[in-house]
């Protein structure tokens, strides 16, 4: 088992590289804003953003960028200077990072939770009236978009411009070390907004799951020792149900880690995915470069430990 | 021992509903099971077999089945029973074992945790003490090594030790019925036969009553007293074992001895296979179902619905046929 | 004017990026797929329904909305917290670096320029860190200018300013790792400004400690009087700076110094990144202890701005409506405009002159180098709907000729409905007008029959690419094959339309705005033929008029603000005549306040809330 984890990050170092390098050819070659230009401002006089060029070193080969560039990252975990503020992108990464962290674990209890539970009641009683309803709300949260969800929770229940003024509304967002109270309310909206799409996906696989297993042959074995249908369903029934959704949980809050942008924008959150998306409208490649780095870590990451867990879940497939 | 039967089954009816139609699963079984004795019950698929031990376990419930008729296990009526009193004789006073051990274990709990799960489901018993009857039950079921066994996942076990953990599970609270449903199906041959053996010597020792459902005439041979042969949801012929194999009175038995390859019949002897295909259970035939395939079916076999009586002059042999007793004992010794 | 291909710096069009443009439209390109991020924006634009505008608007001030010239300078209470909500970030907070409307908001509110607009007035600055109005020589050619006595920096400098920090100031614009965007342009023709480097050089002198010299290798005294209110002349000091000025680009903007009344929140050593500026998050204004209220004419109510950046425009302005104690201070999505004027209206201000939108056609080659061509198509417009797709009669008028409203020479050059003729007549569209000159120009049916097709490069977003697809339209109604691209705004400008080779036909989305109240600095860079670049050229069209380009040489060596706007607008009468470009709309800018709030906009930028002005009810 340690050779595979061992070589799985081998493998995710490697990943890392290649997507640094592709993130770092794709915004130097397609047309976006030129960071020079942008930061000089439109009305530069070519000879100002020469000289801007100069400065942010893009007037070197890209070869020689790339390289330098590998070589901060991998050595000294340097990720670079924006490109506007010059502040270091690894600080500005850290000081984000901790809002996304709330927002995604959060929201990723929540939905895990509802849809656990409106799943297994779907699942028992399929094609009732409950089961129906049940999955119709699903798929109608699963299409709404998450942006637009965002807005009507904060014109429904945000203390400042909402109809039933119950909940902190955007830009209420504390760290935890400075006010737990307040982290904890200003989180309950962008958690069940995040949670609400999510929790339907998880609601409909869940359901599919455990209709599958119940359909299994040890189900019916567990009937047969005479436990209690409540025995079955939850021990018996979950546990092998439970084990893809697991796997997609794993990289579902991978990916989400990687900043959840329109949630982070709506209620205007400080983390990661509005860092990022600020940088691109700048064009400030360094941010971009340390933001998705950052969350193809958290992918590699992601996918190890989902593999890892699942062996750890499905005795059977230690075997091989 | 008292007189009065373990098991007895009374007109027993099952259907489902279904889209295309309702299944008549079983139409009308009445059998009779003593405590100890060991009743094998032999069919096709669709012969209604597996819904006859399931019903009598409770678990064809909740599917939206219609179920009439009785089964009374030492004079209480399963089928009056609520489902938590059904869970408490499921596992306890009657216990099942399946065709596949493979799929019938879950696959992600030990096996020594699934067999003290179905001790502690009927009695009071520590973790400790629930653990310990379930290595004790393992070499019971004659396991090696039963207590490394016991820390096993089903997949880690071979077909034939599963099996055995399987039976060691299902009695592991000394039931008074054991249903085994295709125990050695999927079993090797040689397997096979240490598994019936097994039953066997474990039914002796706990002096349980015992079902066994088939295919397979072979296997019932060996272990059953007495052979109930059911054909489309009915029981078509049912004696005590000797005599089904040397008087069969059903057409149907007559088929089925017949397609069974031996090891004395002479190379050339083909295999006679019954013609014709089991019929649907939405639509079975009228009358007696089997006469679309019987050879000897008269017009009016059609109409008539064989009742399941007594043969004459065999104790314990009733047979559900409208040829008459005599044509048939001729039809029977031209064949042999 | 000689060298005016060595001016080569712009203006910054600086309310241009950020006016109308919902911060969700800007184009963001996806994440890579091998990362498997989910990045795509949903673009969340938001046109508006507006009143319906059927004639020309007569005044600019829609009746019952305050404008900045409405406001009171001088009935606020002191004390308080302001909270800003903007949706997007400052560009720069450097004052050698600033050149945005968000930037100056901060930065005219804790530095302080030689000279610089109180909030009503855009035509006349008001001296600041100058004592008195600058003395310009008989010549033209030396400009000098007295500063005030005990102006103290923040600390931890502490001294009093002197003449040598605003000379420092402004040398270090030329400074690379400053790169300040218009020390070329407008300080261009101090001496030595084209070796300067950031050090000392000629065309700057201290002869003592409160006096400075400007000295100009030509009579141009003007263009660098009207710069000196620009954020570069702000005092600098050297001593405190250098080492942040080393480095590349510079950090001085993150360990700041002020003079204003307000300084960003910083802690012993000066250093405000992290602490009085979260880059994307917030930044903190807070009273700057050495100011001294009897060198300024400010009154500086508030005792501390909070500015919190991020969120969506829509949820912003529905907080600032209905909370208290908080300001947006940049572009209001129109719906909230909406909003604000029906429910509202007390909590809104709308400011004209803040730049307009016009469509750029090749006057060089191709079908418009015809100037009847030009005509028909300026004739066939429908300049109403265009207005309308912008958010309607509050934030937009019909722009008839090529001058801003607020500029010097506005109203000489026709005011709002513009000169008479007849192309100019009809803002919804005229075909008949249109085909009337086509037919002048050759196609006797009235509609285009060559065999060009036009390459017309808009921005994607609402509502440009509305407006490019009115202007497609148009073309289309004229006979013309048209291939629309519509791609980012900045590249638009960088790699299509400010590139004369790519040869593109019309650019429907181009827009600017004034650095200060002079023709020149609206007219100049963008029709002047000498003005034109290979590239990030503002003469998008690549007017190359010989008369008009003499005409603009001689009214930029005019001194005298009256002269000088007769000159400008003659020169806007003759674009007018030669259908130069196609105009669309002039931009006046909402802005948003909470009840509680006594804002006071700054008509010079926009509207923008002044933080030195603004008070708490």
């Amino acid at each position: 088992m340690t050779r595979y984890i061992v070589r799985r990050l081998l493998w995710g170092a490697l990943l890392l590289v290649l997507v640094s390098a592709l993130t770092f050819v794709l915004f130097r070659v397609l047309p976006t804003g030129d960071p020079a230009r942008l930061r000089a401002g439109r009305s530069a006089s070519p000879k100002v953003i020469a000289a801007i060029r100069v400065d942010l070193g893009l007037n070197r080969s890209l070869p020689e960028q790339f390289w330098l560039y590998m070589k901060g990252i991998f050595l000294h975990f340097n990720l670079g200077y924006s490109y506007y503020s010059s502040a270091s992108v690894r600080s500005l990464i850290a000081d984000r990072l901790p809002a996304t962290i709330s927002l995604t674990l959060g929201a990723a209890a929540i939905w895990l939770a509802a849809g656990l539970a409106v799943g297994i009641v779907s699942a028992v009683r399929r094609r009732s009236k409950l089961d129906r309803a049940a999955m119709g709300t699903a798929l109608v949260l699963i299409s709404a978009p998450e942006y637009w969800l965002g807005l009507i929770a904060l014109y429904l229940f945000a203390t400042d411009i909402g109809r039933l003024r119950i909940l902190p509304g955007a830009g209420s967002y504390v760290g935890l070390t400075s006010d737990p109270g307040k982290w904890l309310t200003s989180l309950i909206l962008p958690w069940l907004v995040l949670a609400a799409t999510n929790a339907a996906v998880y609601a409909r696989l869940i359901r599919g799951s455990l209709i599958e297993v119940m359909g299994e042959d040890y189900i019916r074995t567990a009937r047969a020792k005479g436990l209690s249908e409540r025995r079955v369903v939850l021990r018996h029934g979950l546990r092998s149900a439970i084990n893809p959704v697991m796997t997609i949980l794993g990289l579902d809050i991978g990916v989400l880690l990687g900043g959840a942008v329109l949630v982070e924008t709506v209620f205007e959150i400080p983390g990661i995915g509005r860092l990022n998306y600020d940088a691109i409208t700048h064009s400030d490649f360094p941010i971009v470069q340390g933001t998705v780095l950052v969350a193809a870590l958290f992918i590699i990451v992601a996918n190890i430990v989902v593999d890892v867990a699942y062996a750890y879940m499905d005795p059977r497939v230690r075997v091989s | 021992m008292s007189d009065e039967p373990l098991l007895r089954v009374e007109d027993l009816r099952v259907e489902f509903p279904t889209e295309d139609g309702v299944v008549h699963a079983l139409d009308g079984v009445s059998y009779e099971l003593r405590a100890g004795a060991t009743l094998g019950i032999v069919g096709e698929s669709g012969s209604g077999k597996t819904v006859l031990s399931l019903t009598t376990m409770g678990l064809t419930r909740g599917l939206r089945a219609r179920i009439s008729g009785s089964i009374g296990l030492e004079g209480r009526d399963l089928l009056a029973l609520s489902e938590r009193q059904m869970q408490a004789v499921r596992g306890n006073d009657i216990a099942m074992i399946f065709q596949d051990p493979m799929s019938s274990l879950h696959p992600l709990f030990r096996i020594g945790d699934q067999l003290a799960e179905a001790v502690r489901a009927h009695r009071k018993a520590s973790r400790g003490e629930a653990r310990a009857r379930a290595v004790a039950l393992l070499e019971m079921a004659a396991l090696p090594d039963p207590e490394r066994q016991a820390l096993s996942y089903p997949h880690e076990l071979s077909g034939g030790m599963r099996q055995r953990a399987m039976i060691a599970m299902a009695l592991a609270n000394e039931p008074k019925l054991l249903i085994a449903d295709e125990p050695t199906t999927a079993l090797d041959v040689t397997v096979q036969a240490q598994i019936l053996a097994l039953l066997s010597r474990l039914q002796r020792e706990l002096g349980m009553a015992m079902v066994i459902i088939t295919h397979d005439l072979a296997v019932v041979a060996e272990v059953a007293q007495e052979i109930a042969v059911m054909y489309a949801g009915r029981i078509v012929e049912s004696a005590p074992a000797g005599q089904i194999f040397s008087q069969p009175e059903h057409p149907y038995t007559w088929g089925l001895l017949q397609s069974i390859p031996t090891l004395e019949g002479s190379r050339s002897e083909r295999l006679v296979p019954i013609a014709g295909a089991p019929p649907s259970l939405i639509d079975r035939p009228s009358g007696c179902h089997f006469h679309p395939r019987c050879p000897y079916a008269k017009p009016d076999h059609a109409r008539i619905d064989p009742p399941l009586e007594a043969v004459v002059g065999e104790p314990g042999h009733r047979v559900a046929c409208l040829l008459a007793a005599d044509e048939r004992r001729r039809i029977w010794t031209g064949m042999r | 004017m000689s060298g005016a291909t060595a001016k080569a710096a712009r203006m910054a069009p600086r309310g241009a990026v950020a006016l109308r443009a919902p911060a969700l439209n800007r184009g963001a390109p996806a994440i890579l797929a091998a990362v498997a991020l989910a990045l795509v924006m949903s673009a969340c634009g938001s046109s508006s329904s507006s009143p319906s505008p059927s004639a020309l608007v007569k005044s600019i001030s829609v009746s019952g909305i305050k404008t900045p010239q409405t406001e009171s300078l001088t009935a606020g209470k002191r004390g308080g917290t302001l909270t800003v909500l903007d949706h997007e970030d400052f560009e720069h907070i450097d004052p050698g670096e600033a050149y945005f409307t968000t930037d100056y908001e901060v930065m005219y509110a804790t530095q302080r320029p030689l000279y610089s607009y109180k909030p009503n007035s855009f035509a006349t600055p008001s001296p600041d860190m100058a004592s008195g109005p600058p003395e310009v020589s008989a010549d033209g050619k030396t400009i000098t200018v007295h500063i005030r006595h005990g102006v103290h920096f923040s600390p931890p400098v502490n001294r009093e300013v002197t003449s040598a920090d605003v000379a420092y100031a402004i040398e270090r614009g030329a400074n690379k790792n400053v790169g300040n965007a218009y020390f070329e342009n407008y300080f261009g023709s101090l001496v030595g400004a084209e070796k300067a480097n950031g050090g000392p050089f000629p065309g700057i002198t201290t002869p003592d400690r409160y006096t400075i010299v400007f000295h100009l290798s030509k009579p141009e005294a003007q263009v660098v009087v009207d710069a000196l209110a620009l954020p570069l002349s702000a005092p600098v000091p050297e001593e405190f700076a250098k080492q942040y000025d080393a480095k590349s680009p510079t950090e001085y903007g993150n360990y700041q110094v002020a003079t204003g009344p307000y300084m960003f929140k910083s802690n012993g050593e000066g250093k405000v990144l992290g602490i009085g500026y979260e880059p994307g998050k917030s930044a903190t204004l807070v009273r700057n202890p050495n100011w001294t209220p009897a060198t300024d004419f400010r009154p500086a109510y508030l005792n501390e701005i909070d500015i919190k950046i991020g969120g969506d425009t829509n949820v912003i302005g529905r907080q600032v409506l209905e909370g208290s104690d908080l300001v947006q201070n940049d572009p209001v999505a129109n719906t909230i405009v909406q909003l604000a004027y029906e429910h509202f209206r007390s909590q809104l201000q709308v400011s004209p002159g803040a730049g307009d939108h016009y469509i750029a056609v090749n006057n060089k080659q191709g079908p418009f180098a015809n100037i009847d061509v030009r005509k028909a198509f300026w004739a066939a417009l429908d300049r109403t709907a265009i207005g309308k797709a912008r958010g309607g009669e509050l934030v937009t008028n019909v722009m008839t000729h090529f001058l801003l409203p607020e500029i010097p020479g506005f109203e000489e050059a026709g005011g709002l409905t513009g000169p008479k003729v007849d192309y100019n007549e009809h803002p919804e569209g005229d075909l008949a007008i249109a085909e009337k000159y086509m037919r002048l120009a050759g196609y006797p049916n009235g509609k285009y029959t060559g065999a060009k097709t036009l390459q017309v490069v808009g921005s994607t977003g609402a509502p440009s690419s509305e407006v490019a697809e009115i202007a497609n339209n148009t073309l289309r109604s004229l006979g013309f094959k048209t291939k629309l691209s519509l791609v980012d705004q900045s590249v638009m400008y960088s790699k299509y339309c400010g590139v004369p080779a790519e040869e593109i036909d019309v650019c429907p989305n181009v827009g600017w705005g004034a650095d200060f109240a002079d023709g020149q600095a609206v007219l100049d860079l963008t029709f002047s033929g000498k003005s034109i670049l290979p590239s990030a050229n503002n003469n998008w069209g690549q007017v190359d008029d010989p008369a008009i380009n003499v005409a603009i040489e001689k009214a930029q060596l005019i001194n005298g603000q009256q002269a000088r706007a007769k000159a400008w607008a003659a020169i806007d009468r003759e674009l007018v005549a030669d259908a130069a470009a196609i105009p669309a709309d002039w931009d006046k800018e909402a802005a948003i306040e909470s009840k509680d709030v006594a804002g006071v906009g700054d008509l010079w930028n926009v509207g923008a809330w002044d933080y030195s002005f603004t008070s708490l009810k």
